[in-house]
């Protein structure tokens, strides 16, 4: 007879099962805890890598701008540039914060330990999103903290800035858990990233005004996501916004509401997850 | 008990000279299959890239610049672009087929065979150099729907091309030969080739920067590289086009030797 089958007959009852309410907390903290270690421990990559490319951009506008040129009146060329480069940086950070672990855990096979616990699929979604989001949040402050050095930076709304920075964050975040979820290899990803976040976020006026595009393109913008949440974050910079922040939080709050049901659909359904 | 008379006998080794063409051309061709197989990601997102920094730039920046060195700022800045383009991606190659085998330790594949050090660093840039040029000229091609890009000097064009891209692919078959991890190879590409490639000339004339940087800039062989292509387009080059086709064919002569002296011992190869 081996110890493991003797043990009970020791009077050692084995262990009950973890009892807990409505939410698994500690599932969720444990996915929560596990996307931003992850973060951490890999900053060689997730956080010197954008601070790198942000401060590359910032360098050769200016050079290539040479000095004193304003993109929109009043507000000089770096401090219009800053914002939506820390954006563009938080967004790209979110997604691939994201749909990195969602996919690698797909091809690993790990998934199936996150399927086997005793998590909601609502609660597996927000294991994904949510540490992201907060990934892509930080990415972006460490951007800002940086470029303050070089560029004079005020805070003109620091609400409106947080508040566009934080539904801009989930909305990349579930961009990535859905680009994830959809990719059955590295190359699908990849397409994700080069043909739809890259195009999304350059276009987005990140780098010129509503007023150096042509007529037809102006219409366009107006169909980017990314066009409101870089104008929210400049105006929470500078003032200086080109189209209603209204319509652009109702914009982004639309959209982060109808991913996430998406997403928590196809948790529940398992697509791509489940056999 | 004679083995011959049950076994058939063994094949005998296969004979080559000098040059072991068929292992050559078979490693050649597996580094250019390994990134035409995802010709996505290794062709059409280097042309999207491109095509969205020529967008940006010359949204933001048209009016206030209108011509650098005498042209359009557009075409000044077309062969920088396609110049960036091709570093990146030369160095891309080498570098993760190297860094992938040695991680994934198929890297045993390569030494074992009959290839000779020359024969290897060749059969690897090639394919670098290969994917460095079908980037250039895709992006090239797509550009030229865009910007009216001209030639006024066709061999520069190609020896920039060429060097650049063999440079690149030297640098990434070291770099892949150094790191242990992919951490160390994406760090590399972050800190030196992605400044280098962005610092160099491709966004802006060099005459634009302050004192120092000026003559810090002419030390930099990626400057000789955008500068010289550029040249080859359009006749106008920031340094002197001579003293790049020697700094260029200098360096890559340097590079040739430390990546076959790195595969001759082994250096973070073998055991």
């Amino acid at each position: 007879m081996t110890a493991k089958q003797a043990a009970p007959e020791n009077g050692s009852a084995p262990p009950l099962p973890r009892q807990f309410g409505a939410v698994n907390w500690r599932g969720l903290g444990a996915l929560l805890w596990r996307g931003l270690w992850r973060y951490v421990k890999m900053a060689g990559h997730t956080v010197a890598g954008p601070c790198i490319s942000s401060l590359l951009f910032l360098a050769v506008f200016v050079l290539a701008a040479g000095g004193g040129a304003e993109l929109a009146p009043g507000v000089p060329l770096a401090q219009f540039l800053v914002p939506g480069i820390a954006l563009f940086q938080l967004g790209h950070s979110a997604f691939e914060n994201a749909g990195f672990p969602v996919l690698d855990d797909k091809l690993e096979g790990m998934i199936g330990d996150i399927l086997a616990a005793p998590l909601t699929p609502l609660e597996t979604l927000a294991g994904y999103a949510v540490p992201a989001a907060l990934n892509g949040l930080l990415t972006g402050i460490v951007v800002l903290a940086l470029a303050w050095i070089f560029v004079d930076l005020r805070v003109h709304d620091a609400w409106v800035l947080g508040g566009f920075a934080a539904v801009s964050a989930l909305l990349f975040a579930l961009l990535g858990t859905l680009a994830g979820l959809w990719a059955d290899r590295w190359e699908h990803y990849a397409m994700a990233e080069n043909f739809l976040i890259l195009p999304l976020g350059f276009l987005s006026g990140t780098f010129f005004t509503l007023a150096s595009l042509p007529e037809t393109a102006r219409g366009l913008i107006a169909f980017n996501p990314v066009f409101y949440a870089v104008d929210g974050v400049r105006y929470g910079l500078t003032g200086h916004a080109e189209s209603s922040l209204l319509l652009g939080a109702a914009v982004l709050l639309a959209l982060d509401l109808a991913l996430w049901l998406l997403a928590w659909r196809l948790f529940a359904t398992g697509y791509k997850i489940k056999p | 008990m004679q083995p011959s008379s049950f076994f058939p006998s063994p094949p005998t080794p296969r004979v080559m000279g000098a040059v072991n063409w068929r292992g050559l051309g078979t490693l050649y061709m597996k580094e250019v299959r390994r990134f035409l197989n995802v010709f996505t990601q290794t062709l059409m997102a280097p042309v999207v890239t491109t095509l969205l920094f020529l967008a940006i730039f010359t949204l933001a920046l048209g009016r206030a610049v209108q011509q650098v060195g005498g042209v359009d700022f557009a075409l000044f800045l077309a062969p920088g672009l396609v110049m960036m383009a091709m570093v990146q991606n030369a160095f891309a190659n080498t570098s993760s087929s190297i860094v992938i085998a040695k991680v994934q330790g198929n890297i045993v594949d390569l030494l074992m065979p009959p290839l000779s050090p020359t024969e290897i660093t060749l059969g690897i840039v090639g394919g670098g150099v290969t994917r460095g040029l079908l980037v250039g000229l895709t992006v090239a091609l797509a550009m030229w729907l865009f910007v009216p890009l001209r030639v006024a000097h066709p061999l520069f064009v190609l020896y920039h091309a060429v060097a650049a891209s063999l440079l690149l692919a030297l640098l990434g078959l070291i770099g892949g030969i150094w790191a242990e991890k992919f951490e160390h190879i994406s760090a590399v590409t972050n800190f030196v080739i992605t400044p280098f490639s962005f610092l160099s000339g491709t966004f802006y004339s060099i005459e634009r920067l302050p004192g120092m940087w000026h003559g810090v800039a002419l030390w930099n062989p990626f400057f000789y590289m955008i500068d010289g292509f550029r040249y080859g387009f359009i006749g106008h080059a920031d340094g002197s086009p001579a003293v790049g086709l020697a700094v260029l064919f200098g360096v890559n002569l340097a590079l040739w030797l430390i990546a076959h002296r790195m595969i001759a011992t082994g250096y973070r190869l073998k055991p």
